[in-house]
């Protein structure tokens, strides 16, 4: 089944805006600022599966600190305080909510799973079969964040029917 | 109680309920939550409970706790992601209270408990 998506950049990032008034940035002093750069570097991710009537993934990528400065927003922690199991288990909190609210802009019918988390580049993750077809990319107090959408080739679901 | 898989989103949680002088219970997923209810000799008035968690999920815990007699007044408030109509109808039919979809600020969280009847008098100011 080749759904047509209609999840753009905008969309993505009014959900993301969301997210950072609700957990990174309630006081409103440092929001995510766009760079529209889709090869910006990133040194850790994580990612949802999206099952169903649309299907692909949905990756949070960042800098280190950046996912170190998420932990202590999210557990409100000094910087210096957060450890690697904070940031593993923020990213993937990170890719949930983002990704429950990607499944949200879908078609109904959509099943999200569990959340993948992995402290390396996005550009290590092995989706195989995909393109990217939405993202939002920017800097978060200097430091890079990006949430991207990757659907599953229709081609490799044909073959395999 | 608080029954999420994420610990980052316990935390939040947690932080909310203690200032409204709960005291917070923490669960990893539904079957964990049900074994702590099962040692706890007082039921907690509240539940907030998260959708996708693995062993038992969110809806899964509602049902549980339906069918159990004993956990009756407690109050069940879904907080998930999942925003699909006929997913939020499920989980209320399965005998939720309530539902919070995430991101949610923190005020959002204390008007909707204030709708149960859950926040004390002047808790807001």
């Amino acid at each position: 089944m080749s759904v047509e998506v209609e999840v753009d950049e905008s969309d993505l990032a009014e959900m993301v805006e969301q997210v950072w008034e609700s957990y990174l940035d309630p006081e409103g002093v440092s929001p995510l600022i766009p760079t529209y750069d889709e090869n910006q570097p990133s040194e850790v991710h994580s990612s949802v599966s999206i099952t169903g009537s649309w299907s692909g993934h949905v990756v949070y990528a960042s800098s280190r600190a950046a996912a170190q400065r998420a932990a202590a927003a999210f557990l409100a922690m000094e910087l210096e305080e957060v450890s690697e199991e904070d940031i593993s288990d923020t990213l993937g909190e990170l890719a949930n909510i983002v990704g429950g609210n990607v499944k949200a802009m879908l078609p109904p019918g959509a099943q999200l799973s569990l959340p993948q988390v992995v402290l390396a580049p996005e550009a290590s993750a092995r989706f195989p079969n995909t393109e990217r077809i939405s993202g939002v990319y920017g800097m978060w107090e200097g430091e890079p964040v990006s949430i991207s959408m990757w659907q599953s080739s229709t081609d490799n679901k044909e073959e395999g029917a | 109680m608080v029954i999420d898989d994420s610990r980052a989103m316990r935390m939040i949680l947690k932080r909310i309920v203690t200032k409204l002088n709960f005291e917070a219970v923490e669960a990893g997923d539904g079957k964990e939550a049900m074994d702590l209810l099962a040692d706890m000799t007082e039921v907690p008035e509240l539940a907030l409970i998260d959708w996708n968690m693995p062993n038992m999920n969110g809806l899964e815990f509602v049902t549980k706790v339906r069918a159990d007699p004993r956990l009756r007044e407690m109050t069940l408030v879904m907080v998930t992601t999942e925003s699909e109509q006929s997913q939020i109808v499920r989980a209320l039919a399965a005998g939720a209270h309530e539902y919070v979809i995430k991101p949610f600020t923190e005020g959002a969280m204390i008007e909707k408990l204030a709708l149960l009847g859950l926040v004390p008098t002047g808790a807001n100011s």
